[in-house]
């Protein structure tokens, strides 16, 4: 049996899976904000109940634990030491009160232009002691390409420290300022993730299952419990990942398609190639602040079942104030749930409310309440429309970088649309635009499905200079002596050895035939007119995916 | 976060999968390092920076500046018309308002191709900012445009491409082509007989450093524009003049790159030229990415600076000063050309060109009507080592009835005569592109 949990904002929701019976037992509960604690154990103790506990082989959970302490500012003082070299002036990376920045410069071959001003390292470590700060992050630019710099940063920092986060260790990609606020944040919740585990792991055996826990990422794969602990950021925005890989399972899509989850207060979009969700490239953003946390793409719009409807210049429109609940569930003002409810399109709860509701809203105005209830539907269905219709036009006219991709490009087109959520069956039928929409069984819990049943994930990138003789794979710490003859084939193959050994080292269960590459270069490099060797870059990840169908 | 003080669009195509050779300077590789500089600085996170996909160029785009003989195809591959396309967005981006300023990081290059095309001079088939230049004046209402060159070379086909037009103010500052490629860019060269002083040279002594072209910029090219009032600037902008370029000899820096960006504002940079791909380009990217957002660009230094550059010689700084005089003179009060025929006559010109790159000799025999309602008709009769007798016939830009009228007349003649093998007519008044083939 596989046991699937996602904290949400406004629920949780649990599952428990058994591999030839599809769901045995679901579970809906409120979320406590201020204690997420005991709502991940009643639910667990709750869709567990009836069950041998023994026989669970694996716990998902997805939680917005890190998430909420970013979002609500409850961090740890954290010191961030960063250094940056040429470019753009470093102070507009700091964050927080304890930002260091050291002189040092590495260029973007991995040269070391400049040593690091150690000295300086000192004083700001003298200084976080005196201030109490425990916590400490260490990002120098193209430190990808040579860790050494960021590396000393934490060797000097040494005991002083009870968590250090080195920006190479959290993703191979490049972007300094995406590095130096991921790291920080890593380290920020790092001390509160922690003691939210260890209290997890207290439950969980209390309960008495034994499996092992993996925790949901925001690119709808999981890393193992223990994992987690070095990289807790990882964690954040998993719910909205949770969901589409529930649809995955739910669902056999195969073709372009378009994913709505539509919520109370928004509607999640996401757009699926040929049956795979894609992947935000650069990584997600957080309180707008652009992250290295691989993500699925997904856009979020101020509309839902509980926006409000509002007469705006003498036009009706909905959203993106949440009002909720519906009138028809006990609100006091109305909402799309409401106008749905009055259309007849469903019969949620109270409808006679929702009548009530929508009558007194168009009392002196020159609409009648069918007008109102109509107009407050069509306008959410525009909304979603127009929507999509931007995502896609972003994602056709996403930048490439070679002729062929240029000229062979595919273009994206959806012919079906999957709809979960509260209002999806309702929203289902006036929402059809020429495409086929369904709507999946089970959609109200497809968040906890996709937890339960989501694979693991992961990514590294090689990077070799022949000329230099080098090889790294930053996010896993391999550096290695290579012979100038080394070639692409060797490197892709050296990619995917050493991720295996990493991810089986590291507590993942993995098939090497899940390690893909997704992308392999090799620039010959000349200096004057002669060759001085290759630019081999292989990135290679383990895709998203389910461990197994929920549908027929 | 950073916010950018003027929304910019990167339109950056490095043509990963395309070389002249394996060994060529323009490789594959050539812009690998920049797009890594950029990422790393977070450019393309940054509010009000926005990276945008390049067009594919039709062939009426290409027709529309070029004589492409014996036609677009065989002089093109998809590398031009993609960065030709890039320039084009870069100019959509900025005439519909959705950013204000554009940079086509492209490639590749296109200066030196001039109004004829056999093949490639000097790594480029097109022209970008000629056909760029052309598709905004046939799609929006832009007259008055001024291009301003800071590629280390004489952008020798940029100013073939608008030598007859007074509506294109053209300004080269150039390495002196008595000490480099391709050889031509000097004083005198100052525009066709009806357009005098609409194409300004300012050939630079080897060497020259911040201080000189800051300089230029001040003291001759600003001093031009203010008077010229375009609605447009265009900067091509080349990053040869850098101390490590390997195959020029001039000592500017990523600093005075960005420095000169800030003072020249253009509306659109293209990018040309720049061949030191790791020691120049990511920096020199980088410098004028931030100064055209108006990004703070002071932390910006070459990390071999402090040991290769050095600053400007006095004698050269007193030579550059000695050009402000006559490079100010052939905008303000230009010589008239001598051989300028009468109203409603042709001005003759032979040219000979050779084809660096492919190996290919042309001469051309270039005739402008003089009219004093329009900028002319022009007719080019071109031969090459690889192609026979071809002629190009255009119709300017707001062209009057008498010069369409000849260009017509001279278009069926030349179809008649079955002289040629392939007969271009560009239309810009009628917006009729056609090409007659044997």
């Amino acid at each position: 049996m596989l046991l699937g949990i996602d904290v949400g904002g406004t629920h949780t929701d649990a599952v428990l899976i058994d591999e030839k019976k599809g769901i045995i037992s679901k579970f809906k509960v409120k979320t406590d904000k201020k204690n997420l604690l005991s709502t991940i154990i009643t639910a667990l103790k709750e869709v567990t109940s009836g069950f041998d506990v023994k026989k669970i082989t694996n716990v998902n959970l997805s939680t917005t634990l890190s998430t909420n302490a970013i979002v609500e500012n409850r961090l740890e003082k954290t010191a961030l030491f960063i250094s940056s070299g040429p470019g753009i002036d470093p102070s507009n990376f700091s964050i927080g009160e304890n930002t260091y920045i050291i002189d040092g410069s590495i260029d973007h071959r991995g040269n070391e232009v400049a040593p690091l001003d150690m000295a300086s390292v000192e004083k700001a470590i003298n200084e976080c002691r005196k201030e109490g700060v425990a916590v400490f992050a260490a990002v120098t630019k193209f430190s990808t390409r040579n860790n050494r710099q960021e590396s000393e940063i934490a060797e000097k920092i040494g005991k002083a420290a009870d968590y250090i986060t080195m920006g190479h260790e959290l993703s191979s990609q490049l972007s300094f300022p995406r590095r130096a606020a991921t790291a920080y944040y890593n380290s920020a919740v790092w001390r509160i993730y922690n003691s939210f585990i260890d209290a997890i792991i207290g439950g969980l055996e209390n309960i008495g299952i034994e499996a092992p826990v993996n925790i949901l990422k925001a690119d709808g794969g999981t890393m193992p419990l223990t994992v987690s602990r070095k990289i807790p950021v990882e964690s954040i925005l998993s719910g909205p990942a949770a969901s589409i890989m529930g649809i995955i399972a739910l669902s056999n899509i195969r073709e372009d398609s378009v994913i709505l989850d539509i919520g109370g207060t928004t509607t999640d979009i996401a757009i699926f190639a040929s049956g795979s969700p894609l992947i935000e490239k650069e990584g997600t953003s957080l309180e707008g602040i652009p992250t290295l946390v691989r993500s699925l793409q997904n856009r979020s719009i101020g509309i839902g079942g509980d926006s409000k409807i509002k007469i705006i210049d003498g036009e009706i429109a909905a959203g993106p104030e949440r009002e909720g609940p519906c009138m028809a569930d006990g609100g006091s003002v109305p909402t799309l749930v409401d106008a749905l409810n009055y259309k007849g399109i469903i019969k949620y709860m109270d409808t006679s409310r929702s009548a009530e509701g929508i009558k007194k809203l168009a009392a002196g105005t020159k609409f009648t309440p069918e007008e109102i209830a109509e107009k407050a539907v069509s306008y959410s269905i525009r909304l979603i429309r127009e929507e999509i219709k931007k995502i896609l036009d972003d994602l056709n006219q996403k930048p490439v970088y070679t002729i062929h991709e240029m000229v062979h490009g595919q273009k994206i087109s959806p012919e079906k649309m999957y709809l979960i959520g509260g209002p999806a069956r309702a929203l289902s039928a006036v929402m059809s635009d020429g495409i086929e929409v369904l709507v999946p069984e089970n959609y109200d819990v497809a968040n906890a499905i996709g937890a339960a049943l989501a694979r693991t994930t992961f990514e590294t990138e090689l990077f070799s200079d022949t000329g230099k003789g080098r090889m790294v794979m930053p996010n896993i710490g391999i550096e290695e002596q290579v012979t100038r003859k080394y070639s692409l084939e060797e490197a892709e193959a050296d990619a995917k050895r050493h991720t295996s050994e990493y991810l089986e080292k590291s507590g993942y269960r993995i098939k090497d035939s899940d390690i893909n590459i997704i992308e392999s270069t090799s620039f010959r490099m000349i200096d004057d007119y002669y060759a001085s060797g290759n630019d081999i870059r292989v990135k290679c990840q383990v895709r998203p995916g389910v461990i197994m169908y929920l549908h027929n | 976060m950073i916010k950018a003080a003027n929304r910019l669009g990167l339109v950056f195509f490095p043509a990963y999968d395309w070389a002249i050779s394996p060994t060529h300077p323009e490789r594959e590789e050539r812009l690998l390092y920049t797009q890594d500089q950029l990422k790393e600085e977070g450019i393309f996170d940054i509010k009000g920076i926005t990276e945008i996909k390049p067009d594919i160029a039709t062939e009426t785009d290409i027709m529309r500046s070029h004589f492409c003989f014996p036609d677009v195809a065989s002089v093109t591959t998809e590398s031009h018309l993609i960065s030709a396309g890039g320039a084009i967005r870069a100019a959509r981006a900025v005439m519909d308002g959705e950013v204000d300023s554009a940079f086509a990081l492209v490639r590749p290059p296109g200066h030196h191709s001039m109004k004829c095309v056999h093949g490639n001079r000097g790594f480029c088939n097109i022209n970008n900012e000629a056909i760029m230049v052309e598709f905004i004046r046939e799609h929006y209402k832009v007259r008055r445009i001024a291009i301003v060159d800071t590629d280390c070379h004489h952008g020798d086909g940029t100013q073939d491409i608008f030598w007859h037009d007074p509506d294109v103010l053209f300004i080269s500052l150039h390495q002196d082509g008595r000490t480099l490629y391709p050889g031509s860019g000097h004083l005198r060269e100052l525009g066709g007989p009806n357009a005098r002083g609409r194409t300004i040279n300012i050939p630079l002594p080897p060497y020259t450093s911040e201080e000189g072209f800051i300089y230029t910029i001040d003291e001759m090219v600003l001093p031009i524009l203010e008077d010229f009032k375009p609605e447009i600037i265009i900067n091509s902008a080349g990053q040869d003049n850098h101390y490590t370029d390997p195959i020029t000899n001039m000592n500017f820096t990523a600093h005075g790159y960005a420095l000169l960006n800030e003072k020249l504002k253009p509306h659109i940079a293209v990018l040309e030229g720049g061949y030191s791909i790791q020691g120049a380009l990511p920096y020199v990217n980088l410098g004028i990415v931030l100064a055209m957002a108006g990004i703070d660009y002071s932390h910006i230094k070459e990390p071999d600076y402090d040991k290769n550059y050095s600053p400007q010689d006095e004698e050269i700084t007193d030579y550059i000063k000695q050009l402000r005089e006559p490079v100010l003179d052939n905008y303000f009060n230009p010589k008239p050309d001598m051989d300028r025929a009468p109203e409603g006559k042709f001005t003759l010109r032979h040219k000979n060109i050779y084809y660096d790159t492919d190996g290919i000799q042309e001469s051309q025999r270039e005739y402008i009507m003089t009219c004093k309602n329009c900028r002319g008709v022009l007719y080019i009769e071109s031969s090459a080592s690889i192609n026979p007798p071809c002629v190009g016939i255009d119709i300017p830009v707001d062209g009057c009835s008498r010069c369409t009228k000849e260009g017509y007349r001279l278009f069926e003649e030349a179809v008649r005569q079955r002289n040629f093998i392939t007969v271009q007519m560009t239309d810009r008044v009628n917006k009729r592109y056609e090409r007659h083939s044997r």
